[in-house]
């Protein structure tokens, strides 16, 4: 086993004794198969046990994880400190939220904007459980799997300036959500989720950026949802001004 | 909206964002770029309307205007105007071949192709626009 060292630059935060953030360094062992969780779990367990941080599966999947590493939003469990090594890295909590303490974030306004675009099957009726399931074709599934594969790892609102500057816009992954429910030939909740997407807080306020698409480590594309959004929303306004009935 | 026990209402920290966000990285440079590209092209329409209003006025007024604008400033202008529209245009084609969903039957036509198709096309026009002013 080697001796090489490596410098992680830690945000440390608490609420109890701070006025503001501050970084700590911590040098630790270089490993080429760590990545940045290993690190972090290695300061926890063997140097410093007050660290606090979010993490869960170590595999991409639970999405609790996402830091700043370098300014950037990333997964630390997909993120090895090989790709940086020998340079030190600056591990801070993610961009554009509220600090807890030290690397953990407060998620409190992102899960309300996640329920506010209702992100499950809306029918108006139910139809009875002996009526046997609501079937689909894998045509019909291809066309929302993509925006069906988010983690909800927050990534895409570390990224986005408009979230930074607008706290009150409803952010990249609850309207690709939104536009996922909206493409799926089971769900009949489009008109519900409009007064959410399509409200001034919503998919227009989005100035197409791009940096979430560009952060989503599940290549998920929030920022085509929302632009595919508006082309829906635009057709749909249309649609209710110029055909009799509003096009019902 | 938040549930009870949240940590909304305790300490806290919310950093600011900075003014000059959009310095820290490449993408949201070009970004910057994309959005202020919109001034230079709006300039280039006022003073392109303006030249109808001058041609309006007769012969003189206009002779007048096109050789102001015939001066460094004017054309330095036009060049930064030029390379804005062009960036403009071709961002543009970028993010419309992201949004739009072409479909041919079971086929769907990837994001590259329609890309490289409306830049071909923009280039093609654009050149036999050029060739029937310039060769007049």
């Amino acid at each position: 086993m080697s001796d090489a060292k490596i410098t992680l630059s830690v945000t440390r935060y608490n609420p109890e004794a701070d006025e503001k953030p501050s970084t700590q360094d911590y040098q630790i062992p270089y490993r080429e198969d760590w990545v940045l969780l290993d690190a972090l779990n290695h300061i926890k367990d063997e140097v410093d046990e007050s660290l606090s941080y979010r993490w869960s599966c170590r595999m991409g999947v639970c999405g609790s994880c996402g830091m700043m590493v370098n300014g950037e939003p990333k997964l630390t469990c997909a993120t090895f400190l090989r790709d940086y090594y020998p340079d030190p890295v600056r591990v801070e909590p993610l961009a554009n939220f509220g600090i807890i303490r030290d690397l953990v974030i407060d998620m409190d306004d992102f899960m309300d904007k996640l329920k506010a675009v209702k992100p499950w099957i809306v029918r108006e009726e139910e139809k009875p459980v002996s009526d046997g399931e609501y079937l689909q074709s894998p045509a019909e599934l291809k066309e929302f799997k993509q925006f069906s594969m988010c983690i909800n790892c927050m990534l895409c609102y570390s990224a986005c300036p408009v979230y930074g500057r607008e706290q009150e816009f409803i952010g990249p992954a609850a309207l690709a959500l939104g536009h996922r429910y909206n493409l799926d030939s089971r769900d009949q909740g489009n008109d519900e989720r409009a007064e959410v997407v399509a409200s001034s807080q919503g998919i227009w306020e989005c100035t197409f950026v791009g940096e979430c698409s560009e952060v989503c480590p599940k290549d998920v594309d929030p920022a085509a949802a929302i632009q595919r959004t508006k082309v829906a929303a635009t057709q749909h306004w249309f649609k209710s001004i110029l055909m009799p009935f509003g096009g019902k | 909206m938040s549930q009870p026990g949240s940590y909304t209402s305790s300490k806290v920290y919310r950093p600011e964002m900075s003014a000059t966000w959009w310095l820290k990285s490449r993408s949201y440079f070009l970004f910057m770029m994309r959005e202020l590209s919109s001034v230079f092209i709006a300039l280039f329409v006022l003073v392109y309307l303006y030249e109808f209003f001058q041609l309006s006025r007769g012969p003189e007024a206009y002779a007048n205007l096109r050789d102001s604008l015939s001066r460094p400033g004017a054309v330095a202008l036009y060049g930064v105007a030029f390379v804005f529209a062009v960036y403009h245009t071709v961002t543009w084609f970028q993010a419309a071949s992201r949004i739009q969903v072409v479909r041919l039957g079971a086929w769907t036509m990837p994001g590259w192709m329609m890309l490289a198709g409306a830049l071909g096309a923009w280039v093609v026009i654009s050149a036999a626009v050029a060739a029937y002013f310039l060769g007049a």
